[in-house]
């Protein structure tokens, strides 16, 4: 209210914040020596503050105090529902922030209780914010349970590569191992939050990994062995091979510093095929304008738009906060969204299009409804799924996207609002267009390489046939997967949380991750490895610390130069009348629907979260809940 | 004791100890002689000897087979002829025996300082496990 | 809860002055053309003619026949095309108090909705939820006299210029919501409300909304809430209801007895209603009398009575005679009790109870004679405060549950001495301390019995202790 003042710490409200404290302990268990909360319990700050050092509550000896039952709401989420101090937190989380209703209260008074009601899985991507949330040990980690102590770790700031977001996250470790995972407050990208799989995959760092350098034998099968025979095996490879066709492919995950490494390190050997995983259609001025495939408006900027037109994507499961984001401004500021593609849950109300391509060609020329409705809306968005545009049709459907764009664009009353942004779903993606990798591996095949160096690329998009008869493949990564599988040499290299590196998120920012524990084993940072390699090749890279790749960084992109920042992206109105490849209608085309369509989906995406446990628990227990929905998912 | 007495100890060490080359060989394996009544032997070879003229914490010896050379040491020695060797019990084994139970393992010397001596190792899981690779791949 | 909605002795009597301030300057107008009116120094009997109520015990039709013939919809047109300044100047001038509990002044209350109007329909809500222990006032209302409510809503939804009423009436009032739903149908049919109201121009719904059961839902924005469907607990205010109120309208909660006098204080005049009472406290109203009397009933007197003559005359008396009198709570199951000493000359209005420490909450006088075990009374009152906490507020959720824990070990005794000044810290520190006012509700009554019982409380801690030390 307005004059309204507010006093914190006068006496009357440090006598009302100790009386309310002696109530909370009432019925609260002092169970601090075995709750995992223990150490970042906002009710021992509390008590710490506001408590006295005896109780008064003799009627222990005569009734007890309240004991709850506990509930299972799943493998992510512990309850131990007897410390809930009925703050109702974690159901306004789920309700308001999440938009699942799962959670609620039943019960008046001292009898009331959070739960399900009906016991279930509670099913949402961020319900591990919950656990934050929470401020006494009522809901935990189920992972993370008995581990350790808040005061026992070393809590080292990073970024989240599950995703394009780019998350801030905090890594907790101990003895050189991560034991969790938490969330780092960043207004513009992830608020408060992180996705499940951010918070919960980490334990697939622990596993499957690559800790010793292998090398094919004769017989077919890959052996263990030192450094120096496998990079000497790779000169060998790289003698014998026809220089022009070495080439490069840059994994999902895959770090700036080790992508610029392997491209200077390829193109110095004499070859430039160097491409990403992920496909990006190569259609009018394709990726030489950055606005072309970033997410121009960035996430913080949802919160301005009135109406947001989703294609072939489902934000939900591909960047799980860009989705929370939507559902912030769609509660808040009354904006619509429109949805064209499969009819997923979104947690939020939409207008479904359908998936058929022909309603975006309507849009594009402007017969269906929506496009007069773009063109009223003050700051609209075309959020493009980059899902949508990986096979055959795609440079199809992002021509026509981006026509409609052109078309929002005219009717604007804000020019320098953009309306075109892509959700990419990999980490490395756009920090890898940008770097000037190609997008996609059509060129590749075309060319088929005689050496191929795969740096974590485990998508299994490549086979045998893709490649030249006897090609080498080198495989450098942290986890044993599909790239593993397939390669002749393999360099074992450091996941995210092992390495200083940098990452460039969907709205095109550069942030620096920090190495919280060291690589496994034999394994090393990846940028490293390629430098040692150059070094045998006979091509040394110029830059021996990590200080002097970065300012090779700098050379290429002053957006990597400043991380933490996005920079504006120009020539949006140029970028679509530059042609390089004339678009070619190829008559029907299949429904726009992206990949992922339930939270089962979302789980396991990539090497570390296919090699988790947690995730495979999740899936499992998704299954189980689908079965029969109200029963036990499984025992606590 | 007379003077007799004192020569017919030697006389009898020498021939218990097969005379003047043996005596000193066993002087020199073991840098004493004595003589004594050959109370028992285990299966490994070491023989038990009692002599009560010596005194007590004398008495009784062992003597180690010839096959370990100097190699000897004291954990050769069974548990129940320790027993009888360190006065725990006054029964040789080979007179009352101890009863043989199914669990009790066989005897084993000290293996510390051989090859066969025990190193700890760690009983706890790798933090990292290792990506093994499938073997009939290709 | 109708009786406990919270309001302090302080701020009430600054509402109070503010409120009195347009009394004076009339006082000052008339003063020139008339003699200074003459204030009363003694109140009831009410006059049969001064009725509002007329068919308080059900004895005549409910229906809008009977209703008519006993004045109701009398010139209603007339007063709805009067506007709603003149409403809203009657409702000032006859010093309407709530009738729900907290006794805040009805035309300053329903003048706050007058704000310029910013597209949103205004509500007026009835608060029929009538769940306060001892209280029986508005059923009575509704199931005999259903049309005084139904205009009242009317009078009192031009008066702020509402669109509809809602009357969220309690889920265990069956019958009553009947009445009351059958009385609505007749003025629909009569063309009183709906579309063109009474041929005024005026359109007005009435919906009758039925609760399920909670207490605490008699709590205006838990009403709001449980109106809106979502589980009964009060809202933090601000932003108050006459902003975001029900459906994030503007809207005002009053209480059915407060809406149902309003027509004829609109008919006969301000002045009329004001002419009861002492200066603050006008008008009529109905009191509940239960407990140790001889005849319990409920009654339409005017305001300031005496406490013993309303027992006496209108209750036949305390069981046993005035000399077995115990203690009496005064308003409601959330109000202090006050022993006989003070029973002898207290008068019933919100200001001569607050004086003794209590208040006038509902007017549901609660008499115990000395045949009632006041600890265990207490403790009964405690014990249902327990189960109507929302849960919400700590305070309330925990603390009243720690009372109540105690309150029963103290009707044995089985207790400490220095346990009963714990006690009433607890219900201090309960006090004041939550959103809505029920944890003040569940405070008072422990707070009125160790004020007026500590002795009693002794005496069993000792007996106890006595007979432990006997037995070991």
């Amino acid at each position: 209210m307005k004059g309204m003042k507010v006093k914190t710490d006068s006496p009357v409200t440090r006598k009302a914040r100790e009386g309310v404290m002696e109530f909370l302990l009432v019925n609260h268990p002092l169970d601090c020596p075995i709750c995992d909360q223990g150490g970042e319990c906002d009710l021992q700050d509390q008590s710490m503050a506001f408590g006295s050092d005896r109780s008064r509550f003799t009627d222990n000896a005569f009734t007890g105090k309240r004991a709850v039952e506990d509930k299972n709401i799943g493998p992510l989420i512990k309850t131990i529902m007897t410390r809930c101090i009925h703050c109702t937190r974690c159901i306004r989380f789920a309700s308001e922030v999440a938009g699942v209703d799962d959670l609620g209260t039943s019960g008046r008074g001292s009898d009331m209780q959070v739960g399900t009601y009906v016991e279930k899985m509670f099913k949402s991507e961020l319900s591990g914010n919950v656990i934050d949330l929470c401020p006494v040990g009522a809901l935990t980690s189920k992972p993370y349970a008995f581990t350790t102590r808040p005061w026992e770790t070393r809590r080292i700031e990073s970024i989240d590569v599950m995703d394009a977001v780019g998350s801030n996250i905090v890594v907790s470790m101990r003895t050189n191992e991560v034991m969790r995972i938490l969330p780092r407050l960043n207004e513009d990208i992830n608020e408060e939050w992180i996705s499940d799989k951010s918070r919960f995959a980490y334990d697939g760092l622990k596993r499957q990994r690559l800790t010793t350098p292998f090398v094919r034998n004769n017989s077919g099968e890959l052996v263990a062995t030192d450094w120096e025979t496998a990079l000497f095996d790779i000169a060998q490879r790289v003698k014998d091979a026809n220089p022009a066709t070495i080439a490069g492919v840059a994994g999902g995950q895959a770090d700036l510093e080790a992508m610029v490494c392997l491209k200077d390190m390829i193109n110095r050997l004499g070859s430039e095929v160097l491409c990403t995983e992920e496909a990006f259609p190569m259609i009018n001025s394709g990726t030489d304008f950055r606005s072309n495939y970033v997410m121009n408006t960035t996430i913080a900027g949802i919160e301005e738009s009135d109406l947001v037109f989703l294609v072939g994507t489902n934000p939900r499961l591909e960047g799980s906060l860009v989705n929370a984001r939507i559902r912030k401004s769609w509660v808040h500021n009354e904006m619509c969204v429109v949805l064209l593609g499969a009819p997923v849950d979104l947690s939020y109300d939409y207008q479904y299009l359908g998936d058929s391509f022909s309603v975006l060609k309507e849009i594009a020329d402007g017969s269906h409804p929506i496009a007069k409705a773009l063109a009223d809306a003050d700051k609209p968005m075309i959020i493009l799924g980059s899902d949508a545009i990986q096979h055959n049709n795609g440079s199809l459907i992002l021509d026509t996207v981006k026509r409609i764009a052109k078309n929002t664009k005219k009717s604007l009353n804000h020019p320098d609002w953009k309306v075109f942004n892509v959700l990419h779903r990999n980490a490395s993606q756009v920090g890898a267009l940008d770097m000037g990798y190609k997008p996609g591996m059509d060129s590749l095949k075309c060319d088929k390489p005689s050496l191929l160096f795969l740096l974590g690329a485990d998508a299994d998009k490549l086979n045998n046939d893709d490649l030249h008869g006897n090609a080498g493949v080198i495989y450098i990564g942290s986890h044993g997967d599909a790239g593993a599988q397939m390669a002749d040499v393999v360099l074992p290299a450091a996941a995210y949380t092992e390495k200083d590196a940098m990452y460039v998120n969907t709205e095109g920012r550069a942030q620096v991750g920090r190495q919280a524990v060291s690589p496994p084993g034999m394994a090393r940072h990846d940028w490293k490895i390629i430098r040692a390699l150059s070094e045998i090749l006979g091509v040394s890279l110029p830059y021996d610390k990590l200080s002097d790749v970065r300012g090779r960084l700098a050379e290429i992109s002053p957006t990597f130069d400043r991380p933490g920042r996005v920079e504006e992206t120009g020539f949006d109105n140029v970028s679509d009348d530059v042609t390089i490849d004339k678009i070619t209608h190829t008559g029907a085309t299949a429904p726009v629907v992206p990949a992922l369509l339930k939270l089962r989906d979302f789980y396991m995406t990539d090497p570390i979260s296919r090699s988790s446990l947690t995730m495979a628990k999740c899936v499992q227990a998704y299954d189980e809940a689908e079965a029969n929905p109200y029963s036990k998912p499984e025992a606590i | 004791m007379s003077l007799f007495q004192k020569i017919g100890n030697i006389g009898k060490i020498f021939r218990q100890n097969g005379g003047l080359v043996g005596s000193y060989l066993k002087l020199f394996r073991t840098d004493d002689l004595k003589w004594g009544t050959l109370v028992g032997e285990d299966k490994y070879g070491n023989k038990y000897f009692q002599n009560d003229y010596y005194f007590m914490g004398r008495n009784r010896w062992v003597e180690y087979p010839l096959s370990v050379g100097h190699d000897y040491d004291a954990s050769q020695v069974p548990p129940e002829w320790h027993r009888w060797l360190q006065y725990i019990a006054d029964e040789p084994p080979s007179q009352l025996p101890l009863p043989k139970r199914k669990w009790m393992a066989d005897h084993t010397e000290n293996l510390s300082g051989t090859e066969r001596c025990y190193v700890p190792y760690s009983t706890t899981r790798p933090k990292v496990e290792a990506w093994v690779p499938p073997k009939n791949n290709l | 809860m109708a009786g406990i909605a919270r309001i302090t002795p302080g701020l009430s009597a600054s509402l109070c002055r503010t409120q009195s301030v347009p009394a004076v300057t009339t006082l000052v107008r008339t003063n020139t053309t008339q003699a200074p009116k003459q204030e009363k120094s003694t109140y009831g009997p009410l006059k049969d003619q001064d009725r509002i109520f007329t068919n308080l015990y059900g004895r005549y039709d409910f229906k809008l026949k009977g209703a008519m013939a006993r004045g109701s919809w009398y010139k209603t047109k007339e007063i709805i095309e009067k506007g709603h300044d003149w409403i809203l100047k009657e409702t000032v001038t006859s010093g309407l108090r709530g009738r729900g509990g907290a006794g805040f002044p009805t035309g300053m209350k329903w003048g706050f909705m007058n704000k310029p109007s910013d597209g949103r329909p205004k509500y007026l809500v009835v608060n029929a939820d009538e769940g306060e222990p001892g209280t029986c006032k508005d059923r009575e209302i509704m199931r005999h006299d259903p049309h005084k409510l139904i205009e009242g809503c009317l009078v009192a939804g031009k008066a702020m210029h509402a669109r509809a009423a809602y009357i969220y009436i309690r889920g265990e009032f069956y019958n009553e919501a009947s009445n009351l739903q059958i009385a609505i149908n007749e003025a629909y049919n009569a063309g009183l409300i709906g579309k063109n109201a009474c041929n005024s121009g005026y359109d007005f719904d009435v919906f009758v909304h039925r609760g399920a059961g909670a207490y605490i839902c008699g709590e205006e924005t838990a009403l709001i809430e449980s109106l809106e469907g979502k589980q009964g607990k009060p809202r933090l205010k601000p932003p108050f209801p006459a902003d975001v109120g029900v459906f994030g309208c503007p809207t005002t909660v009053s209480n059915v007895e407060t809406v149902a006098v309003a027509p004829d204080i609109c008919r006969r005049g301000g002045e009329w209603f004001a002419s009861f009472g002492r200066d603050r406290n006008r008008g009529t109203k109905l009191f509940n009398i239960s407990g140790h009397v001889n005849n319990p009933t409920t009654v339409e007197e005017e305001m300031s009575i005496p406490l013993r003559d309303l027992i006496e005359r209108h209750a036949g008396g305390v069981i046993g005679g005035w000399d077995n009198l115990l203690a009496v709570i005064p308003g409601g199951s959330s109000t202090p009790l006050i022993p006989k000493e003070v029973c002898d000359d207290v008068l019933m209005d919100f200001d001569d109870l607050i004086r003794t420490q209590t208040g006038l909450g509902t007017a549901a006088v609660i008499v115990m004679n000395k045949s009632a075990d006041i600890v265990r009374c207490i403790a009964r009152l405690i014990d249902f405060y327990e189960h109507e906490s929302c849960g919400q507020c700590t305070p309330c959720r925990e603390g009243v549950t720690w009372m109540a824990k105690v309150m029963h070990r103290f009707q044995t005794g089985n207790a400490q001495q220095d346990e009963i000044d714990m006690l009433y810290e607890l219900s201090k520190q309960i006090e004041g301390h939550t959103i809505c006012a029920l944890g003040d509700g569940a405070a008072w009554p422990v707070q009125g019995l160790i004020r007026h019982f500590r002795p009693e409380l002794e005496r069993r801690m000792d007996e106890f202790d006595k007979k432990r030390a006997t037995s070991n």
